[in-house]
């Protein structure tokens, strides 16, 4: 796949207190491109993350988002962020909002979009990601956990963002709701969604992303080919991350 | 005139000035307490000082000591206030400083993730705080404001020392001429008890409209 460089990182570097959490990580994603990042906790890939999205400052390194250099210190950040889709573990909806309102403040707050058409873009962006309309009125302690993720998708998606951004999307899900939330990422990574993923899910980063990268101890130590990095790694850290997570993964089928 | 009769026109025009007295103090102290809150929190290095301050003075001052500055501490610089808007102004700086702490502990109460989700979107600070963070925070903060106006109706009766001629003022007035000690007192604090179950009542109502679903918002009690 080629098409224009949608986010580059160069050689980022993180710290906190004397632990340095990220060791120079750099990478590229052109448009339409899928990448998963996979590796042990506690590696810096929710930091790597926050990163991207100037939720945490890095300590040197650069970030571009096409031409806008994230980390130049004189730019909007506001405005660099409306156009990255962030979608978190723990989903973090507004809780004092319905459904819909979750999805409608970005667009009314930020955008500026009279509310009317506010409401047509977060009603097309709900049902993409299948939540149906008479789950637009409930609100988050009303909801399962899957359309919890999947409406925090459906926020993300309806301010139209270059690149999603998913940090362990289902890992706070029960295994029998991780399905649907897939379904959904799976869904618009083919419908063009250019995407950066984290997560633990073998067989759903094997099945949609160009590349995988390994993460481990704030360093990408292997990327390539999903197949090949799962089944045929270079590095021994590599296989041996993927046997212990895959043996996790059949005692809990 | 009977006893009677000179008691409960005293107590009514009473119950009218500490009724008068609440109106005002009970929403600009929630207001005062609510800014300064978020002062305390997002005010940056000098707003948090000044508030912090401010809360450590006037939590630290008993209520009647407050009363006394208002009333003859400011007289004695110049500032001439009325018994009544001493008492108001007491109670009002006294209160606030109370309701800031339910404030500023509600707004450290929303989870870290709430912020996050909010600046992943764009959202300047102050829309943040004003769409994201606060409607949560007050929601949580409404029951130890609820408690704090209750409190307030009865603390207004301090407001006698410096001669507000409101309920308690009134039953001392006609105690001193009747002593009829059980009567008198055992009525006044039957009109303070229909004005707390009043407020209960509104503060309940006001919590099941602002009710949603996964809030607790109940009043403990
Ligand atoms: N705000 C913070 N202050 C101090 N240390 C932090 C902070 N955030 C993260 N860390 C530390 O940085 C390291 C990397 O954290 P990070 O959350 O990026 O890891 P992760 O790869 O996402 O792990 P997991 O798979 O458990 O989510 C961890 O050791 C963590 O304790
Ligand atoms: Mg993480």
């Amino acid at each position: 796949m080629s098409g224009e460089t949608v986010l580059r990182v160069k050689d980022l570097y993180k710290r906190y207190g004397d632990r340095i959490v990220l060791k120079g990580v750099s990478f590229e994603i052109r448009k339409a491109e899928v990448k998963a990042i996979m590796g042990p906790s506690g590696t810096g890939k929710t930091t790597l993350l926050k990163c991207i999205d100037m939720l945490v400052k890095p300590d040197s390194g650069r970030i571009w988002l096409e031409d806008l250099e994230l980390t130049d210190p004189r730019i909007d950040i506001g405005e660099a962020r409306k156009k990255i889709g962030f979608v978190f573990q723990e989903f973090n909806l507004f809780h004092h909002l319905t459904a819909i309102k979750n999805v409608m403040i970005g667009l009314t707050k930020v955008k500026k979009l009279p509310k009317d058409e506010a409401r047509t873009i977060a009603e097309r962006a709900l049902l993409k990601v299948h939540i149906e309309r008479e789950l637009w009125d409930k609100y988050p302690a009303q909801l399962s956990g899957g359309q919890k993720q999947r409406v925090a998708i459906a926020r993300a998606l309806a301010m139209e963002p270059m690149i999603m951004l998913y940090d362990e999307p289902t890992s706070a899900l029960d295994p029998q709701l991780t399905g649907e939330v897939l379904e959904v990422i799976k869904e618009l990574a083919e419908d063009g969604m250019t995407s950066l993923i984290v997560t633990h899910e073998v067989g759903f980063a094997s099945e949609i992303a160009d590349e995988i990268m390994i993460m481990m101890d704030g360093k990408i130590i292997e990327r390539g080919d999903p197949r090949k990095v799962i089944h045929n790694p270079r590095r021994e850290e590599t296989r041996r991350f993927f046997s212990k997570i895959l043996k996790i993964g059949d005692e809990s089928r | 005139m009977s006893f009677w009769e000179e008691f409960l026109s005293k107590l009514s025009f009473g119950t009218l000035i500490t009724l008068q007295l609440l109106t005002v103090t009970i929403p600009l102290s929630v207001i005062l307490g609510i800014l300064i809150g978020i002062l305390r929190v997002y005010g940056g290095r000098i707003g948090k000082t000044l508030a912090n301050l401010y809360v450590y003075i006037f939590r630290g001052f008993p209520l009647l000591v407050t009363l006394m500055i208002m009333f003859f501490g400011l007289a004695d610089i110049g500032i001439r206030l009325t018994p009544y808007w001493a008492a108001a102004l007491a109670i009002i700086i006294c209160s606030s400083a109370y309701q800031s702490e339910y404030v500023k502990m509600s707004i450290l109460s929303i989870d870290e993730g709430q912020s996050l989700a909010a600046k992943s979107l764009g959202m300047k600070r102050s829309t943040e705080i004003f769409y994201i963070i606060l409607p949560q925070a007050l929601r949580v903060a409404l029951p130890g404001i609820g408690n704090e106006i209750i409190y307030m109706i009865l603390y207004s009766s301090l407001a006698y020392i410096v001669g507000v001629n409101e309920i308690f003022s009134a039953a001392i007035s006609v105690n001193s001429i009747w002593f009829k000690p059980t009567e008198v007192f055992l009525v006044t604090a039957l009109i303070y008890l229909a004005m707390t179950t009043m407020a209960s009542y509104g503060l309940k109502k006001l919590e099941h409209r602002l009710w949603i679903p996964g809030f607790e918002t109940r009043r403990k009690s």
